[in-house]
């Protein structure tokens, strides 16, 4: 079934035209990444289906419901977001920070309930964030930090999540815990990610499907990979890449000409 | 920390009563109040009762509204801007009041002075100010908070300038009313004042207090907080709506009285985290308590003149502030 449809989508900023004609369908439980040169349009894509950017042309429907016509919380029972910079308020500690992803069904005038709570206390213990819930989230390394952002998105609990660079300043073995964290949540949940990704290597070993964009166009929609292996990956990097297989994975270098 | 600011309220609210050029004892002061609720009998004269509830009542009363309004207002600024040198005067209640002000106390024309008009006319100033501002900077809810703020920049520079060429074309006389209207003061506090500002104090403040659980969430930016689903555009309108009329109904009141509305929320933030659904309910607390306190200070300390409010708030504020944010860093550390 398919869970996410971008149709026809175009979003413009003053003159300049940030995506055109973008059109893609994705089937529920789907892990579906983004990849393009800088400038490609892949943030405005993402925050396009978040519903944070205002659209030229087109629309963007998830689970039958457009996006632009729903509100802030309707929107945010439906998808959630972890931003590339998330903003991390000092002072407030990892738990309450987690907690702000219930804000769309109590709203801001009411506490959260008993409900809410459960669902905190489960995301933080499937993250293993438990043993520092109670700290000041300005005190967190970067992986932990990232963890939390995630955590915050999964107690949104939307059955789309779209990340932007999740792995932005994490070492490779962070960047490969906080995937693997997100594929196992993608299995059992049957979650539906949208991310962008700049490294092709993690990108095409943990997506089901990738999507090359460049200048605000799709430019290759497909399983991953073929995607990897298309002619059109190493012309709009304007490089050579190479893929090679280690141990049935993909790894994709770029080649010194 | 709630306890120990509601002692604090409570200290300064006799000392509002009490402290004054006519020595009163604090019990009989204190027996007097209970006598008013069944309890007791007064053993004031009647000279003395006139003191306490037709001078130093509503004055102590006026300055809890004030201290409590413009120090919830200040927090609520600092909150959905995400600015800590936010105040209340921020999208120009400060400028717009002052010139309506001046406007009323000096000689336009005519040559005629119309004091009593000023209240009505520096809370025109002030609503207008800010909904020009409003208007300006693209009505809040398509722009960011920092095209706000510069609309209220602009806004402040254009009525200021108005106000200094008005102030420029009049009286030394009438420049010495409008400067000590600036200053802020209590001192023509009476009972009606107080049950002019009270029905806006009121439901401002709830209305802030009730803002701290969305600017909680507004922490983490505008379009991360709309993604969790905070309609940020509307509380952004709601809150500065309240904190705008409830600072201009007691502008209009009391003049401005600088320093509480950026201080206070600053102090509280120090004692208590940096959630606003503590810091804004113990702002309004503590801000009272803080006004009252520093009132006291004026209006005694170079009897039978005063103090300018303003300075006094200043001079008590920034060292309170100072030792507590130095203690602060010291348990940091």
């Amino acid at each position: 079934m398919s869970w996410v449809e971008v149709d026809h989508l175009s979003v413009k900023a003053g003159a300049a035209t940030l995506l055109s004609d973008v059109t893609l369908s994705i089937e529920a439980g789907t892990w579906c990444t983004i990849i393009g040169p800088n400038g490609a349009g892949k943030t405005t894509l993402v925050e396009a289906v978040a519903g944070l950017r205002r659209v030229a042309s087109g629309s963007v429907q998830i689970a039958g419901q457009a996006i632009g016509d729903l509100n802030e919380r309707e929107r945010a029972r439906l998808v959630s977001l972890v931003p590339q910079h998330p903003q991390v308020p000092a002072g407030m500690t990892v738990r309450d920070y987690v907690a702000l992803g219930r804000v769309a069904y109590h709203g801001v005038l009411r506490a959260p309930n008993a409900g809410d709570h459960q669902v905190v206390e489960s995301v933080l213990e499937r993250l293993s964030l438990e043993s520092f819930a109670q700290r000041d989230v300005a005190t967190l390394s970067g992986g932990e930090r990232q963890r939390m952002v995630l955590a915050r998105a999964l107690a949104q609990s939307t059955m789309v999540i779209v990340l932007d660079e999740p792995t932005t300043g994490l070492d490779l073995r962070h960047q490969m815990e906080l995937l693997e964290l997100l594929k196992t949540e993608v299995a059992d949940c049957g979650l539906t990610i949208i991310a962008t990704l700049h490294d092709l290597t993690l990108a095409g070993q943990f997506a089901d499907r990738l999507v090359l964009l460049d200048q605000g166009v799709v430019v290759v929609d497909g399983p991953a990979r073929d995607v990897v292996r298309s002619r059109e990956l190493s012309e709009h990097y304007g490089m050579n890449l190479r893929v090679i297989d280690v141990d049935g994975s993909d790894v994709i270098v770029p080649v010194r000409h | 920390m709630t306890g120990v600011t509601v002692v604090g309220l409570v200290v300064a609210m006799v000392c509002g009563l009490v402290v004054g050029p006519t020595s009163i004892g604090t019990w009989r002061v204190v027996g007097d109040v209970f006598s008013h609720v069944g309890i007791g009998h007064s053993t004031l004269t009647g000279l003395q009762s006139t003191i306490i509830w037709q001078l130093r009542a509503p004055r102590m009363v006026l300055g809890l509204l004030a201290g409590a309004m413009l120090a919830v207002a200040g927090g609520t600024y600092q909150g959905v801007f995400r600015n800590p040198l936010a105040d209340p005067y921020l999208l120009g209640v400060a400028a717009g009041a002052g010139l309506g002000a001046t406007i009323a106390i000096v000689d336009v024309g005519s040559g005629v002075s119309t004091p009593t008009w000023t209240p009505l006319l520096a809370f025109g100033g002030a609503m207008i100010a800010v909904a020009c501002t409003w208007l300006i900077g693209g009505k809040g809810l398509r722009s960011n908070a920092a095209t706000l703020i510069l609309a209220g920049v602009a806004v402040s520079a254009l009525l200021t300038s108005a106000q200094t060429f008005l102030q420029q074309q009049s009286s030394a006389n009438s420049i010495t009313h409008v400067y000590l209207w600036l200053l802020g003061s209590l001192a023509s506090a009476d009972w009606q004042s107080v049950l002019l500002v009270v029905p806006y104090v009121a439901v401002c403040t709830f209305v802030c207090v009730l803002s701290g659980r969305a600017l909680d969430a507004m922490s983490v930016g505008e379009d991360e907080s709309r993604s969790l689903g905070v309609r940020v555009s509307q509380v952004r309108l709601i809150v500065i709506a309240a904190s705008s009329l409830g600072t201009a109904a007691i502008v209009s009141a009391v003049g401005l009285i600088g320093f509480v509305g950026i201080i206070v929320p600053h102090i509280v933030r120090l004692l208590v985290g940096t959630s606003y659904r503590r810091i804004l309910p113990i702002s309004v607390i503590f801000g009272a308590a803080f006004l009252v306190f520093c009132d006291t200070i004026a209006r005694t300390v170079m009897a039978p003149s005063e103090l300018p409010l303003g300075v006094v708030t200043a001079v008590i504020g920034a060292p309170v502030f100072v030792v507590i944010l130095s203690l602060r860093r010291g348990s940091v550390r």
